[in-house]
């Protein structure tokens, strides 16, 4: 893809954001954001029951054209190959640099990488909330833990 | 036809020190095909100048353009040269630069542009945001211009840009700080939004002495454009204290909201001696034993 493709594919991801909304079911709801320029994602992640592996995944946000395509493209990409935690915590920075395009994104990394690393955070949540219900937690207490609104599955 | 929007008063009526470094939207409106203008936008969203910039204007990047992409410093004269002589700028090229986030990387710019000297610069008062409300019109089309001709010397950073010693000896002196971050920046309560790692300061707070002046009080968050000169004064000489003949300092985060107050300072009320310190919190913040201050 040349860098002209790569730049409308990328403004028309923000315009036309795919998986835009809440997930009502979600596992997890992880907020994220950049306070310097004000970009804020939501991300919501259901997981497989029984699976360590992504079923869903659905973003809210406002900011900058590239945050706003980056989660766009991520949560599309996420829903069509469900890929498992281990897979999701394991795809780096430079890699989501790469699927964005490092002449245009590589200027703005913490733009482009907000989505990938609020993913992260939901997905570790997911995890850690799978850990303490194992331990006898019920999810009214890991709410209460986390202060989080959305509760367990 | 433009929108009806809220008025402004004309640039020249708000008293300002120079009042011609601003232009308004009609003002660049009426010269979109003259040659001797180039419009530069410069923007936080690196992809906003491609989703429609004015009609005619050329994107210059903070990041890939501005800095330098090794040292934490800005790019030296042969670059910045070859970068203004290929969007189209000659010696006497009036530049007329303006971008999101009211301005705040159109005054950044129009900061470096300063510490390399360039002379005819100017400001779209009200930035992108006001040239959006009025409904004028926006344009997909990048571009190309003959290469220029401009001639840039030695950048020179000593009347405008402060470094960390400096602002040190202005604690110590107990001069002039404006801290143009929000509040909560300010008191030290914010460094990070909840789940997002740490966005490069190790300590919250502000520099000893330095008052809080967001940087957004100098606008009109109606308009967009900047306060008259009678309101500036009350905000900056009132509330807080400053005098023109003061040896000013003002900082952020990482310089872009306080070249913004910069601007204001040296260009609206005929500050003499204001710089901006772009390390800023970025720096300061992370200083092992830079003295901090938190109420």
């Amino acid at each position: 893809m040349d860098r002209e493709t790569r730049i409308a594919w990328l403004v028309d991801h923000s315009q036309r954001p795919r998986f835009k909304g809440k997930l009502p079911d979600a596992d997890a709801c992880v907020p994220g954001g950049n306070p310097g320029c004000g970009d804020i994602i939501t991300m919501y992640v259901k997981a497989k029951p029984g699976d360590d592996r992504l079923e869903a995944v659905r973003f809210e946000g406002v900011g900058c054209t590239l945050s706003q395509a980056a989660a766009s493209i991520l949560a599309e990409l996420m829903n069509k190959e469900t890929p498992t935690f281990g897979e999701i915590l394991d795809f780096s920075y430079e890699a989501m640099l790469d699927l964005l395009g490092r002449d245009v994104a590589a200027s703005r990394p913490q733009c482009a990488t907000l989505a990938l690393g609020t993913l992260k955070g939901a997905v570790k949540t997911v995890e850690m909330n799978r850990k303490l219900r194992a331990a006898g937690h019920t999810d009214d207490e890991i709410a209460r833990l986390r202060h989080d609104p959305v509760q367990s599955a | 036809m433009p929108e009806i929007v809220a008025p402004v008063a004309d640039i020249a009526d708000r008293g300002y020190a120079h009042p011609e470094v601003l232009v308004s939207t009609d003002w660049v409106g009426e010269r979109l095909k003259d040659p001797n203008v180039r419009v530069v936008e410069s923007d936080e969203d690196v992809l906003l100048y491609e989703t429609g910039h004015i009609p005619g204007a050329v994107k210059i990047d903070w990041v890939a353009d501005l800095n330098d992409p090794l040292t934490r410093d800005y790019i030296d004269a042969p670059r910045f040269q070859r970068l203004l002589r290929s969007k189209g700028i000659s010696d006497n090229t009036t530049i007329v630069l303006y971008g999101d986030k009211n301005n705040w990387w159109a005054t950044y710019a129009f900061w470096v542009f300063k510490l390399f000297g360039v002379k005819n610069v100017r400001l779209l008062d009200g930035g992108r945001l006001r040239w959006v409300d009025e409904g004028r019109e926006l344009s997909i089309q990048v571009p190309r211009y003959p290469e220029g001709n401009i001639t840039i010397s030695a950048r020179d950073d000593r009347a405008n840009r402060a470094f960390r010693d400096q602002v040190l000896q202005h604690v110590n002196g107990g001069r002039r700080l404006v801290d143009v971050r929000s509040p909560e920046e300010y008191r030290g309560e914010r460094l990070h939004m909840p789940e997002y790692p740490n966005e490069g300061a190790l300590r919250g707070g502000h520099v000893p002495g330095a008052r809080s002046i967001p940087w957004g009080r100098a606008v009109n968050p109606e308009t967009h454009t900047f306060r008259p000169a009678s309101e500036l004064r009350t905000i900056y000489e009132g509330e807080n204290g400053l005098q023109k003949t003061d040896d000013v300092i003002v900082y952020c985060r990482i310089g872009e909201r306080s070249s913004h107050t910069w601007f204001a300072l040296t260009y609206l009320l005929g500050f003499e001696q204001v710089r901006n310190y772009d390390g800023s919190w970025t720096e300061w913040g992370n200083l092992v034993r830079a003295p901090v201050e938190k109420p």
